[in-house]
């Protein structure tokens, strides 16, 4: 019995430790390359990977367009489960069966890569990244080098979404200031509608919520700024301001905040039990679908008195890079259809077929809701903080405030508490000024 | 004896038919085994294996922010999700084991129901509770309101008092037939002579669960013990799905798992390849060290009892 025992404690075991290593890669078979017509010599296959497993059939539209333009290169492409991407993407990369051009992460989760020598540096190879907008560069840079790793895919923006039905019942108007702002929630809270839809027990959505609500108090991207410059740290007043101001709100958040979901949020606001949702442009396409009759609106949250800006921002980030293999054996094809990932002709594909902003210059949106939020941007844009500067390490910012706003919410620590728990954790690797 | 050698076959033929099972084997568990371990031995820069650093990751891992304070949580929730489920699922599913034993009409069903959650992914059925015990659309909440319990309705997984014990109650929830099936074997198994003794000699129902029953399941017990042990430590889609990759809220519900789950694929750190080998090495370690101990004392007690 006892040897029994031991033996299927060892076998049990093991599988802690297999967790460790990494599993070995999907197998990605080459398919033959037939030539598209006007194409003399062979066709080259390039393997294109993305997680984006719900955007297959739209990327197979776009790649169209592309591959008619140039039908001496097919491409491939693959989408892998989002949860387990960047595992077999490591792998893929590393190996010799990997992608020729893949979508990477932004920021810190695309340090791995580069560190590991695994992508090119795209700045002499594809030359309209020039064009692009510093914010959406940023996230494709190494680290280190400071080199550009990808050409940006996608941006997001941070904001205010709102029910136009429950606003016009209560005969309210988007806020022009932070009294505005405090009063309709208040009319709100008597009309017995949830003011602000908020679900902080998903750690990650409440950095989201609190840079929604009070970017422009600390003062957006001149803290970041200040940050960078060593000026300053996460327990600046300003930024412990904004952290009181997010628990100032929470009477106008749901009961018992921290056991709510970010999903029970997204449905106590499309069923219509909540007037606002503070969140990212990426939830659009879901509002929509989950209920067609619901209209939409968006605004900015006006700073408070005493902030840091004296207007209110957007606050937005780089999603997603289109990076180019160290070891791909097409080079100088992966490097034509690197470039034409970087025109505007993709960019307008990418707001029109997969309905997200592209940071390629001079793309419009047909959508008047997108344009908005997207001039909202470009007035006054603010980066996302935690996730654009400070997810370089172990722990990532965001978790950090994740954790840290579940305990404001619960009572158990004060804004400079929670402010506190932000600074301590990163200065576990980062030291304002570096 | 003189039966086994005839069965036996030629060393160099046994061996033969060994190959194919320790080429396995080899391939699938070894040789990851190997690799973790190496991989805790060398730093590395993102995905590119560095220096040989010895054991420089582990060292992090004791003595550096967050891991100093992280680990000793995570595994101090690991300990609590064993000892919750050693109570909350092996002793119910003893006594439910032991009352069907009892009454063999619809055994057969009984058994079957407590074990089909079993055969549900435990991502689902970690989801499914996060739906039942919701604060806003919840029917546990709402039930308990309704018969007038408004005083016990809880944001059962917003509180950090209250949140790692419904991930103990879940996991009883999913893993109760398990017991509940490997005693109902063990009790079927039992010379019914012994409790007829028990009887004629007078012992009460109780008395002869105490001092008969249980004494006989020892062995039983202590392999179910072991088991649980390390399905406690390794636990991760239940507290994933209940508590996200951070242990919501507040870290009240970090495991293990979690810790290396975040460090290994969470983080932008240079050297998370390194640190989260060494998490997994740790956890390995612990799970084989007190499993070897917990078995050898458990053949003890069995020795003193039988």
């Amino acid at each position: 019995m006892s040897r029994r025992i031991t033996r299927a404690t060892a076998s049990a075991a093991l599988v802690a430790l297999t967790l460790g290593a990494c599993a070995p890669s999907a197998d990605s078979p080459e398919p033959g390359a037939a030539p598209g017509q006007g194409c003399d010599g062979d066709a080259v296959a390039l393997d294109v990977w993305s997680w984006r497993t719900e955007d297959v059939k739209t990327y197979d539209r776009i790649f169209d367009v592309f591959e008619e333009a140039n039908p001496c290169i097919t491409v491939n492409f693959q989408a892998h489960l989002n949860t387990e991407y960047d595992q077999i993407l490591r792998t893929g990369l590393t190996g010799s069966d990997g992608p020729d051009i893949a979508q990477v992460r932004s920021y810190g989760l695309l340090q791995p890569l580069v560190e590991g020598g695994n992508l090119e540096p795209l700045d002499d190879v594809v030359p309209a990244l020039g064009e692009f907008d510093d914010a959406a560069l940023d996230g494709a840079r190494g680290r280190e080098d400071g080199a550009v790793y990808g050409v940006p895919l996608a941006t997001q923006t941070i904001q205010v979404w709102y029910n136009t039905a429950i606003f016009e019942e209560n005969g309210l108007e988007e806020p022009e200031t932070w009294d505005d702002f405090v009063a309709l929630n208040d009319t709100l809270l008597e009309a017995d509608v949830t003011p602000l839809a908020v679900g902080a027990r998903d750690g990650w959505f409440v950095p989201t919520v609190h840079d929604a609500l009070t970017a422009a108090q600390y003062g957006g991207a001149d803290f970041q700024q200040a940050l960078r410059d060593g000026e300053t740290d996460f327990t600046d007043p300003a930024y412990v301001d904004s952290i009181q101001t997010l628990k100032d709100l929470q009477q106008y958040m749901p009961d018992d905040v921290t056991g709510v979901a970010y999903t029970d949020a997204q449905v106590l606001f499309t069923s219509g039990q909540a007037a606002m949702f503070a969140g990212g442009s990426y939830e659009q396409a879901f509002f929509q679908e989950a209920n067609p009759d619901l209209e939409l609106g968006v605004f900015q949250v006006p700073p408070p008195p005493g902030s840091a800006l004296d207007h209110p921002v957007t606050p937005g980030y780089a999603d997603g890079n289109w990076g180019l293999s160290a070891t791909t054996q097409h080079r100088a094809e992966s490097e034509t259809l690197l470039t034409w990932l970087a025109t505007p002709e993709f960019g307008q594909l990418v707001a029109d077929e997969l309905k997200q902003f592209s940071p390629i210059p001079g793309v419009e949106y047909a959508d008047p809701l997108q344009q908005e939020m997207w001039d909202l941007y470009q007035e006054n844009p603010a980066p996302y903080l935690l996730l654009v500067d400070y997810r370089y390490g172990d722990p990532v910012g965001t978790d950090l405030m994740g954790e840290a706003g579940q305990k404001l919410f619960l009572g158990d620590t004060d804004a400079a508490g929670a402010a506190d728990i932000v600074q301590d954790g990163l200065s576990a690797w980062w030291t304002p000024g570096e | 004896m003189s039966r086994r050698r005839t069965a036996a076959l030629p060393t160099p033929v046994a061996l033969l038919f060994l190959l194919p099972a320790a080429a396995l084997f080899a391939v699938f568990v070894l040789y990851p085994m190997a690799t973790a371990l190496t991989y805790s031995l060398f730093s590395w820069r993102g995905t590119a294996q560095e220096e040989f650093v010895g054991a420089a990751n582990f060292v992090a891992l004791f003595t550096t922010e967050p891991y100093r304070s992280q680990l000793p949580r995570a595994f101090g929730h690991n300990a609590l999700l064993f000892a919750g489920a050693m109570v909350a699922q092996n002793t119910v599913g003893l006594l439910l084991a032991y009352v069907l034993h009892q009454r063999a009409r619809f055994r057969r069903l009984f058994q079957v129901l407590f074990t089909m959650p079993y055969l549900v992914s435990p991502l689902v059925v970690g989801y499914l509770w996060s739906l039942l015990l919701s604060p806003l659309f919840g029917p546990v909440n709402a039930l308990l309101r309704a018969v007038g319990l408004d005083a016990v309705a809880q944001p059962w997984l917003g509180d950090p008092d209250t949140a790692l014990w419904v991930v103990v109650l879940v996991t009883a929830w999913q893993w109760v037939g398990f017991p509940l099936l490997v005693y109902g074997a063990a009790l079927g198994a039992l010379d019914p002579s012994t409790q007829e003794a028990a009887m004629l000699d007078g012992a009460s129902s109780a008395q002869r669960f105490w001092h008969v029953t249980l004494p006989l399941l020892t062995p039983v017990i202590g392999t179910v013990s072991v088991l649980t042990f390390i399905f406690s430590m390794e636990a991760f889609p239940i507290p994933y799905a209940l508590g996200g990759s951070s242990g919501s809220p507040a870290g009240a519900t970090d495991v293990m798992s979690l810790l290396f789950y975040r460090t290994a694929f969470h983080s932008g750190a240079s050297n998370a390849i390194g640190v989260s080998s060494a998490v997994a090495i740790v956890l390995f370690l612990v799970i084989v060290g007190v499993s070897v101990a917990f078995t050898r004392w458990f053949r003890g007690v069995e020795r003193r009892l039988t």
